[in-house]
């Protein structure tokens, strides 16, 4: 018996000093020291031993297990040490397989950014109609028929025959301010109202002009707005939105629907400031028109100008995405190439 | 409006540097990015908005030059109106719906001449060919002090009566500059006894125009309806200095000022008398109105508090007589300045020249409302939507939403179906689309990849009911080949949103799709899809080659179907899984095949087709109890129950 143990110790020796690699050590361990390991049936037979060796040959095995089972840790960390201390050449410029991802749009991407910061401002967003009718996208807005703004507003009309609609009131909207009356006159104040969409200006297109642009209209209604308030969430938006170190400036502008009126000027993206033909040479980009709700907005939705007031704004969706991508023709954004889509 | 430097000078004194000027100008309103050199002239080229007819002149952008330097203007001599020395008669038959006020005077024995060069040249740096003294002095008048007017040969208005009205529509006018015109309904016009002679507030005749020979005129100034000339002037394409200035709605309390600064410049420079009484037609006198600004007011729409003398000094620099008592300025609106009507306005005229960039930034105060607003949009179905198809390697779109009559014909749809843009920038993008899969198809022309996957998530327009239906959806196409590809977007419709009883429909409507190799989507008893490949006719229509497959869902419909998804515990007993391969008749459904092993029995947890070779697919099934480990026997009976109803619904073998 003590000779088959002296044998078995000296196989397995022999075998672990040449195991190549740690599974191979595992199966070893098993087959010696496992629940049916060599070992193991060994220690179940020192019954078998006369009864003056069993002392001795009990001493040996457990003296042997405890070398075998530092032997395969030793090797382990050995073998370990010898794959962790290899120095083959291994190409780590090969390139990765092309995933098969496809690519979101430029205005979905920036428009989720638009909507994140609203959101953490307490805007909630509100969707509504394209075929809008003259109400809604002028009169509520305190622009009555033949008033000379609308020149910067040319208006696609919608055939409305067969149809129900109000001929010559029926309209594509041509800004998502249409939105204001509509939300105001079926809601209760206070509101922090976010509309993006699509709007339709009759335009000739180039490359500055499309007929169909992209906009962000905002507009809060409280108790106690201040003009110095809009200037702080404009500030504040377009510095999440271009960084914190981009400048910005405001002038007054005329729009009917708001007073005081607010033009917004970013310092150009592009060419910081120095004057590009992005910028048409000027350094600034005019991106955010805005204003002081006018009490007439407010009082034909039914909102009482004693209690409540509020201001306005809107963000040249379309311009937005120019800028951040540094796009100089409106069109790209329309055109479905995938040598465009890839590249966001 | 173009501002010519040196005239500008002569009512205000320029201390800024003029890049400096032309910003001032802009923050304070009048947008000034442009000046341009001209000759030895500076020009600047100021944008008017639309509430400041007073801008749309030189007296008017000094006057807010002078106040944003804190200068005083210097109004122009006008003098007194020179006294009458003859009589000749004139009648003018006034409608004060049509003009506002009618001054107007005759002049006789003048001698008309070239102008002299400073005012050819004040002419031309307007952008103008200088005609004669006459003209040159009526248009100079209007670019100097805002309103404008008109001179006619006295001798030409026969019977001496000007009788003002609306046109009937039809009739012909000349106007001075020779073109001829059919005039629309409703525009203001002057007739003599006999002719038509005036385009009120557009253009004068050709008639009684201002001739070489032209010895006696008679001048007016009027204030004209805004309304009527807009529309004219829309109707007829036609705009002028003059119709520019009377949508604007010119100073109705300045006619006088500008008739007696033309006659007193006419005597002057062409020499005659004055011939007839003043004429100052009007319903009422147009006077200063007084104003109210409180103090308080000004502090709430602005958020700050400007010191009330800044408040007065300013108000004071615009000209409006600032009175300050305790609860606020009374003011006097001068009557060139008929946009301020209310309170609001004049606290934008003083945050404007206090100067929009001194304000402090704050954020607004006030109650986040826990009520969803009307018309409450939420995204979250789109955003899942595209983040699917993105990993499914579609790319997005966006396409115009109009479109041809050419390419609704080409999808063999019915353009009547369709709304219709009465006034489209072209024919290309002239109806409305009511579906997005033709935009997409036709993006498979501009791109040369043969793998093309393109989605778009936007609204189509329907004629419905009650009018306009505009509603969202997700279309996509795809060309890389193979159909299992192309439907993996679509089956992800159904997993990951959750959608139940999803089942494919071998008919399609959409006459754009192919007779066999295409269908629908039912879910919850309603077509809310549909899928498949594109009609090789409508394709060969639009010149494109291979396969196009294409999907379009209802975003509304995929909404209302899309539900929460209920957890299971992992199961603590492994599955059994094993592959069967089975062969099937033609013209099998597989997918209902998989449907039915699936559902086959509780303990079998999922199956999905692996592979496909000939007639014969290779399921793999997932049998698995939660409570226990299954034993051989017992997937063997499981295996028993599928192989029966596979053969018993569908003929299905297994293959040996």
């Amino acid at each position: 018996m003590q000779e088959e143990l002296i044998n078995l110790r000296n196989e397995a020796i022999a075998q672990i000093s040449g195991s190549k690699d740690s599974g191979e050590l595992e199966e070893l361990r098993a087959a010696y020291l496992g629940r049916n390991g060599k070992f193991t049936l060994l220690v179940k037979k020192i019954k078998d031993v006369p009864a003056d060796q069993r002392k001795t040959f009990g001493i040996t095995l457990n003296e042997s297990k405890v070398a075998i089972e530092n032997l395969i840790s030793d090797k382990k960390q050995a073998l370990l040490k010898s794959l962790s201390e290899k120095r083959d050449w291994f190409d780590l410029t090969m390139p990765g397989f092309k995933p098969s991802l496809g690519h979101l749009h430029p205005l979905t991407q920036v428009l989720s950014e638009v909507n994140k910061i609203f959101n953490y401002l307490g805007y909630q967003v509100a969707d509504g109609p394209e075929i809008e009718t003259d109400y809604y996208n002028f009169e509520a807005l305190n622009i009555p028929k033949d008033h000379p703004s609308r020149d910067t507003q040319m208006t696609f009309y919608v055939d409305t025959k067969g149809t129900g609609l109000k001929p010559l009131e029926t309209i594509l909207r041509t800004q998502t301010s249409a939105m204001q009356g509509r939300v105001m006159k079926l809601g209760k104040p206070p509101f922090r109202v976010l509309v993006p969409g699509r709007n339709f200006r009759y335009e000739q297109v180039d490359a500055s002009h499309g007929f169909e642009f992209w906009q962000v209209e905002g507009f809060v209604v409280d108790e106690n707005i201040h003009l110095t308030d809009l200037f702080g969430t404009i500030k504040y938006v377009l510095g999440e939105l271009f960084g914190k170190e981009v400048k910005t400036r405001f002038a007054t502008t005329n729009f009917p629907f708001v007073e005081p009126g607010v033009d917004t000027y970013l310092e150009c993206t592009i060419c910081k400031g120095k004057g590009c033909s992005f910028c048409k040479g000027t350094g600034w980009s005019e991106i955010m028109p805005a204003g002081m709700i006018h009490p007439n907005v407010l009082k034909m939705a039914g909102i009482d100008t004693k209690k409540w007031n509020g201001f306005a704004f809107a963000i040249g969706l379309s311009r937005i995405v120019n800028l951040r991508y540094q796009i100089k023709d409106l069109r790209t954004l329309t055109t479905p190439d995938m040598r465009i889509l890839s590249q966001f | 409006m173009l501002i010519p430097i040196s005239w500008l000078k002569e009512y205000v004194e320029i201390k800024l540097p003029l890049k400096d000027l032309m910003w001032k100008m802009t923050e304070a309103g009048l947008t000034c990015e442009t000046a341009k050199k001209v000759g030895g002239e500076v020009i600047m080229d100021v944008e008017v908005t639309a509430n400041r007819p007073d801008w749309m002149s030189i007296l008017g952008v000094a006057r807010e030059v002078a106040a944003i330097q804190g200068l005083k203007v210097k109004e122009p001599k006008i003098g007194n109106m020179p006294s009458q020395t003859a009589n000749f008669p004139i009648d003018l038959m006034p409608d004060y719906r049509l003009f506002e006020r009618w001054t107007g005077i005759v002049i006789k024995g003048i001698s008309i001449a070239p102008s002299p060069e400073w005012l050819k040249e004040r002419i031309v740096s307007m952008g103008h060919t200088p005609i004669n003294n006459v003209i040159d002095i009526t248009n100079y008048v209007m670019y100097e002090l805002g309103i404008p007017m008109h001179a006619f040969d006295y001798d030409e208005i026969y019977g001496q009566v000007m009788n003002l009205q609306l046109s009937a529509g039809g009739e012909k006018f000349t106007s001075v500059d020779g073109i001829e015109y059919t005039l629309p309904k409703d525009a203001m016009i002057i007739k003599d006894a006999e002719r038509l002679i005036d385009l009120a507030g557009i253009k004068g005749g050709l008639n009684s125009g201002i001739k070489e020979t032209t010895k006696n005129i008679f001048l007016h100034v009027t204030i004209d309806n805004p309304v009527f000339v807009r529309r004219t002037s829309l109707a007829m394409g036609l705009r002028s200095d003059a119709s520019a200035v009377y949508e604007r709605g010119p100073d109705k309390g300045g006619t006088l000022k500008s008739l007696t600064r033309a006659v007193n410049l006419i005597l002057d420079l062409a020499g005659g008398e004055v011939a007839s009484k003043l004429i100052d037609l009007k319903e009422k006198d147009y006077e200063p109105t007084k104003m109210m600004l409180g103090f308080d007011k000004l502090e709430k729409i602005l958020g700050i508090k400007i010191p009330d003398s800044d408040t007065v000094r300013i108000l004071s620099s615009l000209n409006l007589s600032p009175k300050a008592v305790k609860t606020g300025v009374r003011c006097v609106i001068p009557t060139y300045r008929g946009d301020l009507k209310i309170e609001e306005d004049l606290t934008e005229e003083v945050a404007r020249l206090y100067g929009y960039n001194r304000f402090p930034a704050t954020m607004p105060e006030g109650r986040v409302s826990d009520e969803k607003i009307p018309y409450f949009f939420d995204d979250t179905l789109i955003l899942t939507i595209k983040s699917l198809l993105v990993s499914c390697g579609y790319s997005e779109a966006k396409n115009l939403s109009l479109i041809s009559k050419d390419l609704i014909e080409k999808f063999g749809l019915n353009p009547a179906k369709h709304f219709r843009i009465e006034n489209p920038v072209s024919t290309e993008y002239e109806y409305m689309r009511t579906t997005l899969i033709p935009g997409l198809v036709a993006a498979v022309k501009i791109n040369s990849a043969d793998n093309l996957k393109l989605f778009e998530v936007d609204k189509v327009y329907l004629k419905s009911a009650k009018g306009a239906d505009e509603r969202y959806r997700v279309a996509g196409i795809y060309t890389a080949g193979s159909f299992r590809d192309f439907k993996t977007a679509i089956d992800l419709f159904s997993s990951r949103l959750n959608i139940d009883g999803y089942s494919v429909e071998f008919e399609t409507d959409k006459p754009y799709l192919h007779a066999s190799n295409a269908g629908s989507i039912k879910a919850a008893g309603s077509v809310i899809g549909e899928f498949g490949e594109v009609d090789p006719m409508v394709l060969g229509s639009l010149e494109i080659r291979g396969k196009v497959y294409c999907f379009e869902f209802d975003l509304d419909s995929l909404a209302g179907l899309s539900k929460f998804k209920t957890f299971s515990a992992i199961p603590i007993n492994p599955a059994q899984v094993e592959d069967l391969t089975l062969t099937f008749p033609p013209k099998t459904k597989i997918g209902e095949v998989l449907k039915l092993i699936t559902g086959a029995s509780k303990l079998i947890a999922d199956a999905e087709l692996k592979d496909t070779y000939e007639d014969s697919y290779t399921f793999r099934i997932w049998y698995q109890d939660p409570e226990k480990t299954l034993t051989n026997e017992e997937t063997g009976k499981l295996r028993k129950i599928v192989l029966e109803a596979v053969r018993s619904k569908f003929g299905g073998i297994p293959k040996d």
